[in-house]
């Protein structure tokens, strides 16, 4: 078998293993901080529920950058070529999305806040520099609102 | 307003088939897919090859050989002069041969031979030396005659062009998965090689009975090759021309079937004459 050959799959199968296991433990993470943080309320309704007394609000916002390994990327390689829904950037995705919630719900609560409203999200790609800039290198996933103090909770 | 908390859902947006499976169906269908047009395209490349005239065929080879006739020096090209003479009394006995044959060497230490389109054969001048009878050199000769005959490598180049081209175009769409695809392009290719090789090595044999009387020396070449090979000194010549047991009993049962002697006197190498 070509060197080349090897070299690939080996790559493969050390980036699934890789990829695998930070997706797993990062699932973990965020499944501990959303338990812990569940009490807060997040809405994306622009406007204040009218029986809230807001004492303090100001924007809150949480970013994450974050990339997928080598064997999925591939994967979507194949899936370009083949059509279909690519089943390998979903988790990508979905971490993005609920790390950049839990960053902004963290810094809402160093600022004393205890709801956000008016939650958004936004994605945009972050290019490589290989190949022409035309591979992914990852996502960043932006998510921002309102953070709002309330007087009293009930 | 009453608020009731809920942690987000983790499975909803993300598919629960193992990327594994997927990765699994999608190289298994894009390996079938690339054999069936492998397939495809060395069959049309072998039914067109016959198609062009050696007279067109001839006229791809002149910018190569110009730099061919380049590269050889004094030594080289007093040993071409021997090696074609051979390779003329060689192709006599193929009657209806529609090319002009021309011969060069190549200065490399691993033995190796092969065709160029328009009727060109290079040998190395590792070759040469390695030969210890003419007889041997007669044979890797008239098995590049058979490859002539059969216009292997104008379909060599054919299919090459082809794959290229696909190859070319699936690295727009494809991406990474393109090193793969090459591979797997190659190895249909070679199969097809597998064939070649055996029915060029058929009419290098009868070129050699026509020339002494006999087929000695025909496979001693690959003998010691073999012996090389096995001995982790794999050569380039093999690379190419895969040297089995395999190949060498069915030049032996060609032989015996065609009542071809396979003892008999062999001529002092090229080389080693004066």
């Amino acid at each position: 078998m070509p060197l080349d050959l090897v070299f690939f799959i080996l790559l493969l199968l050390v980036t699934y293993a890789t990829g695998s296991l930070a997706e797993r433990l990062h699932f973990k993470n965020l499944r501990k901080r959303e338990q812990w943080s569940r009490k807060m309320i997040v809405t994306n309704f622009r406007t204040l529920p009218p029986e809230w007394e807001v004492t303090a609000s100001g924007l809150v916002t949480g970013s994450v950058v974050i990339s997928v390994d080598y064997f999925k990327r591939i994967l979507a390689g194949l899936r370009g070529l083949f059509g279909g829904r690519i089943h390998s950037y979903e988790p990508l995705l979905d971490r993005a999305r609920r790390e950049a919630i839990m960053r902004m719900k963290e810094e809402a609560l160093s600022k004393g806040y205890n709801a956000v409203i008016n939650l958004r999200l936004e994605t945009s790609r972050l290019a490589s520099s290989g190949k022409d800039g035309k591979g992914t290198a990852g996502v960043e996933m932006l998510a921002f609102g309102t953070g709002i103090k309330r007087a009293r909770q009930d | 307003m009453r608020s009731v908390d809920k942690l987000p859902d983790d499975q909803v947006n993300v598919s629960r088939n193992h990327p594994l499976s997927e990765a699994m169906t999608l190289i298994v269908g894009l390996c079938l897919i690339v054999g069936l047009v492998s397939v495809v395209i060395a069959t049309s490349v072998d039914l067109l090859a016959p198609l062009v005239s050696p007279k067109a065929e001839a006229h791809l080879l002149e910018p190569i050989w110009e730099q061919i006739d380049k590269q050889m020096d004094a030594t080289t090209q007093a040993q071409a002069k021997e090696v074609t003479s051979l390779l003329n009394r060689l192709s006599m006995h193929w009657v209806d041969r529609p090319y002009r044959f021309r011969l060069g060497i190549i200065k490399e230490e691993l033995p190796n031979a092969f065709a160029l389109p328009g009727g060109a054969i290079m040998v190395t001048s590792g070759l040469i030396a390695k030969a210890e009878s003419e007889n041997e050199l007669a044979f890797v000769l008239g098995h590049e005659l058979g490859h002539f005959r059969h216009r292997d490598h104008l379909k060599a180049l054919g299919r090459g062009v082809l794959f290229n081209l696909i190859l070319s175009m699936a690295g727009m769409g494809g991406g990474e998965s393109v090193s793969l695809l090459g591979t797997t392009g190659l190895l249909t290719e070679r199969h097809f090689s597998r064939d070649q090789e055996s029915a060029a090595d058929r009419f290098g044999l009868e070129l050699l009975y026509r020339e002494y009387g006999h087929v000695a020396g025909g496979t001693d070449f690959f003998k010691r090759l073999r012996q090389e090979v096995e001995g982790g000194n794999l050569t380039k010549y093999a690379d190419t021309h895969p040297v089995t047991a395999e190949r060498v009993a069915d030049l032996q049962k060609e032989a015996q079937a065609r009542a071809w002697g396979l003892e008999g006197a062999l001529r002092l190498p090229i080389g080693k004459r004066r």
